[in-house]
């Protein structure tokens, strides 16, 4: 899948990784895709509710190696 | 005739009580036999579940030092700086070790038993979400030049020192410090006191 600009949350415990990619996202224009990865097990919940609230689309979420990823497209 | 508990519903029972001894008296002042009596079962039952108290505290420790907190309320409005976003986190975590003070006390006893292994999980399940926070955006306001030159990490212990201090003796059953004081108002006297080390290097 391919994306537009990437975070690495790598190590941090929520919601550090929400807030960076919030901010992440707020560089983004609209439809444009950021890809997180992230340690934190933690994330896979925050990162659904914060799609949620937020009206942004969780394309996909996904667990690789200790590390979890996650595709966001901006709404 | 009471109805008989099942073999998950006994384990839980022990683990509620236990739960509530250990916070009490730590892991030594507790016995088996402490446990049974409360709970009204035979050593034989407690051993059946458990092999040993060891198991058993590991257990009830493992039960609170996964619990996580969710800070996405505290984060998701949009334009908050540094302090609010500080306030909204630590107000989710005063409220839920107020709901589960056992939690705190048995944290405690854990680093005073000089059980690391259960402090180093506390420390990532219940404490890193604030140091992680409190690091990261104290050093990026450093870099915008926001704020005058600070060692974020040294404040971010200190911000987990404040609020353990704070929760301990409003938990405290003989403390009467912050005893009738709402959520609310303690967590402002957190932030207050915190601020005070930031806030006067601000530009």
């Amino acid at each position: 899948m391919s994306f537009d600009a990437e975070l690495d949350a790598k190590g941090l415990n929520c919601p550090l990784p929400i807030l960076r990619a919030k901010k992440a996202i707020g560089a983004l224009t609209s439809g444009q895709v950021l890809k997180i990865v992230a340690t934190d097990p933690g994330s896979v919940k925050d990162f659904e509710a914060f799609c949620k609230q937020t009206g942004n689309e969780l394309l996909s979420s996904a667990e690789a190696g200790g590390a979890f990823e996650f595709m966001i497209k901006k709404s | 005739m009471a109805k008989r508990l099942s073999a998950e519903e006994r384990r839980a029972t022990i683990i509620t009580v236990a739960k509530r001894l250990f916070a009490h008296t730590g892991f030594h002042g507790v016995s088996i036999d402490d446990i049974v009596s409360e709970v009204g079962v035979s050593p034989a039952i407690l051993y059946r579940h458990f092999e040993s108290k060891e198991e058993l505290y590991h257990a009830v420790l493992q039960e609170f030092s996964a619990t996580r907190e969710s800070y996405i309320e505290a984060v998701v409005a949009d334009d908050i700086g540094f302090e609010q976003v500080l306030r909204g986190m630590t107000t989710v975590f005063v409220s839920s070790i107020m709901n589960h003070p056992d939690m705190l006390k048995m944290e405690m006893h854990s680093q005073l038993e000089d059980d690391s292994s259960a402090s180093q999980e506390f420390f990532l399940n219940r404490w890193k979400s604030f140091t992680d926070y409190i690091e990261f955006s104290l050093n990026e306001l450093q870099s915008q030049g926001k704020i005058k030159p600070i060692n974020a990490q040294a404040a971010a212990l200190m911000y987990q020192g404040i609020i353990r201090e704070v929760l301990l003796l409003k938990c405290m059953q003989h403390s009467d410090r912050f005893k009738d004081t709402p959520i609310a108002i303690l967590v402002d006297e957190i932030i207050t006191l915190f601020m005070k080390i930031v806030e006067p290097l601000r530009k």
